[in-house]
């Protein structure tokens, strides 16, 4: 189980991008977050697995403070938390498989892996995950030779790679056309169901929201303004969470 | 990130101003410096003399000593009974390289006129007698004219009397070239020179490269300023290098004279330290234009800061140091040049050593090398660079 309590982020420069943040995830839930742009998604998420310093507040997972973590116990801590970002962050120079063993970076040793000498059940590992995502035979491809869909595939396999209890997903379709939106998020749906990970994954379509979460948070100005089941977000409420900015976010619903 | 991009007028502009600068400087020491005897005055480019002392420079640095023939002394005789009938006259030839005395065979102390046709121009000859026993007498030094001529007194000595029927011969010993046309001595030298410099350059950079990468990610921002230790170590490398980059090649490699004899050695280290500095500025900013992105990524799955760098960073990096890398040895091939020219070896000194013994055309032949090399190299670099980014 995943609690955040009392979460606060200030940033250097004064802006506070949350305040005063409490849930919890229980396992196996497909938690989404949404939120008008800026309302705090990404920096909630990034707390999670202190890619940035919460300012104020706790995170606890299966019991063990996140937020004290230092050193080889985040490190730790982080190899059990996959991540998926809206640009993908593959490593663009490098091949497929270089970036779905990157993977493992944390369950390897250092001088080991600096070398690339990986073991072969490591690469055995990496070869089933890009199965897994239908991209087998692009092992030896440079990443930057795959379209958009296929590098977020590839980012899947290197969260796969870290045997994760939970994924973090930063709004990871946002750069897709909807068709392969779907595609990206029916993986995530099949993570969560067969390997009982769970997912936590910002979003900005009201369709998207219906059609995955098992329970939804909203964020507005950094402050938590809604929790409950997906089927709870009708219009009003979706007007109340994005404001004025409601009808140019429903337009690119119908898109 | 800005690596200048030159394309084929940046190298003929380049070659031009290369040229430009070396004639200038010929010019302006061997004409202004010399003839005035006081540093560069612009009025003396209107002098006379400059452009008297200047135009036969001219020529020579456009006929630069690339190719000779091999060179082998031939002696040109001719015999000259004294006194006259002790032995047969000698017959000189009608034509080619001959020596024609005024009179077929003389009495001791006669006074007779010898002259020489069709010998090499404006060339400095020692007439001598040979005589019968072998050895010879020698006479005075003349100097042919343009046209290979001479004309100079000779004196019939006692000492040159016909013995047992063998009569004296005055004679005269050529500098004949013979054979093919080969690579001059000169040619071999500016080639070991360019060699020399090249050289330099390629360890200048490679050494700068082995200290600047490591340290280029130390004054990274994004790598090192984290917690207050990571930004006294990003400070204090940032500063190094940037008191490093204030200081010229040529100053640093007087420093290094003090040390180390004033030779390659010093050139090296000195190119080095320079390269250092400038590489480890352009590693730093390269390092820190990366996407963020990958960092983010890895940091995420747990892999430590030096994985993180190694799987994130450095695969983003690479085509912008090689391009920085051939840059500068390019660059560095040029200061080396100038490093040379003070004293640090190769084709610049050798070019100093040839100005001021006023060997000119070989000097021409060190210019030209420069200008060719320095042209192949911004070619090659912006080539290399072109296709690996
Ligand atoms: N590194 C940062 N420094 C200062 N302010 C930031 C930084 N990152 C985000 N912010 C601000 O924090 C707020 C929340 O941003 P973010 O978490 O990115 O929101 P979202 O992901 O929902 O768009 C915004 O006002 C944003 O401008
Ligand atoms: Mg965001």
């Amino acid at each position: 189980m995943l609690e955040v309590q009392n979460l606060h982020k200030v940033y250097p420069n004064g802006t506070r991008a949350l305040t005063d943040v409490s849930f919890n995830v229980e396992d196996g839930e497909f938690l989404v977050v949404i939120g008008l742009s800026g309302s705090g998604k990404s920096t909630l998420l990034r707390c999670v697995n202190r890619l940035i310093e919460p300012t104020q507040g706790k995170i606890l997972w299966d019991g063990v403070d996140v937020t004290a973590a230092t050193g080889a116990e985040l490190r730790g801590v982080r190899r059990r938390i996959g991540m998926i970002f809206q640009q993908f962050n593959l490593v663009k120079r490098s091949t497929v498989m270089t970036n779905v063993l990157a993977g493992r970076l944390g369950y390897v040793g250092t001088a080991g892996s600096l070398v690339g000498l990986w073991s072969a059940e490591d690469k055995a590992q990496a070869l089933r995950a890009l199965e897994r995502v239908g991209l087998a035979e692009k092992a030896n491809a440079r990443a930057d030779a795959l379209s958009g869909g296929q590098q977020q595939r590839v980012a899947i396999a290197r969260a796969l790679m870290q045997n994760p209890q939970l994924i973090l997903a930063d709004e990871p379709v946002a750069s897709l056309d909807p068709v392969l939106s779907h595609s990206i998020l029916q993986y995530l749906e099949q993570l969560n169901r067969e390997e009982k990970i769970t997912v936590v994954c910002s979003l900005h379509f009201l369709d998207l929201v219906h059609r995955y979460a098992t329970r939804v948070i909203a964020l507005k100005d950094g402050q938590v303004v809604f929790t409950g089941l997906p089927q709870e977000i009708d219009k009003a409420r979706f007007k109340e969470i994005y404001g004025e900015d409601a009808i140019e976010v429903k337009a690119g619903l119908s898109a | 990130m800005s690596t200048p991009k030159p394309d084929r007028w940046r190298a003929l502009r380049l070659t031009l101003i290369t040229l430009f600068v070396a004639l200038a400087y010929v010019f302006a020491y061997r004409g202004s410096f010399i003839a005035s005897g006081s540093p560069l005055d612009p009025r003396d480019l209107l002098s006379p003399d400059l452009w008297a002392k200047g135009g036969p420079l001219l020529g020579d640095f456009l006929t630069p000593d690339l190719a000779a023939r091999d060179i082998e002394p031939v002696t040109l005789q001719l015999p000259v009974p004294v006194p006259c009938g002790s032995a047969e006259n000698g017959a000189p030839a009608a034509s080619g390289p001959r020596l024609v005395p005024s009179v077929p065979c003389a009495e001791p102390r006669d006074k007779f006129t010898v002259e020489g046709f069709e010998l090499q121009p404006n060339t400095e000859l020692q007439l001598r007698w040979r005589l019968p026993s072998g050895q010879y007498f020698p006479g005075q030094f003349i100097t042919t004219d343009a046209d290979g001529y001479f004309s100079a007194e000779f004196e019939a000595r006692p000492i040159v009397a016909t013995k047992d029927g063998v009569p004296g011969q005055i004679e005269v010993e050529l500098q004949v070239e013979v054979g093919e046309l080969k690579p001059s001595q000169a040619f071999f030298d500016v080639l070991d020179g360019v060699i020399v410099t090249i050289f330099m350059a390629l360890m200048a950079t490679a050494a700068a490269v082995v200290v600047a990468a490591p340290f280029s990610f130390l004054a990274a921002q994004n790598v090192t300023r984290r917690g207050p230790v990571g930004t006294a170590v990003y400070y204090t490398v940032r500063t190094i290098f940037n008191i490093l980059r204030s200081f010229e090649a040529i100053v640093i490699a007087t420093l290094f004279a003090f040390w180390v004899d004033f030779g390659p050695f010093a050139g090296v280290l000195a190119l080095t330290v320079v390269t250092v500095a400038s590489l480890g500025k352009l590693f730093s900013e390269a390092i820190e234009g990366i996407d963020p992105g990958p960092v983010e990524a890895l940091t995420a799955t747990g892999a430590n800061r030096l994985q993180v760098v190694w799987f994130a960073i450095v695969p983003q990096i690479v085509p912008n140091f090689v391009s920085f890398i051939i840059y500068h040895w390019d660059i560095n091939v040029r200061i080396s040049t100038i490093i040379g020219y003070v004293g640090g070896g190769g084709i610049g000194y050798y070019l100093a050593q040839m100005i001021n013994t006023g060997q000119d055309n070989k000097a021409g032949t060190a210019i030209w090398a420069i200008v060719l090399v320095v042209w192949a190299m911004d070619f090659i670099s912006a080539e290399v660079r072109k296709r690996y980014t």
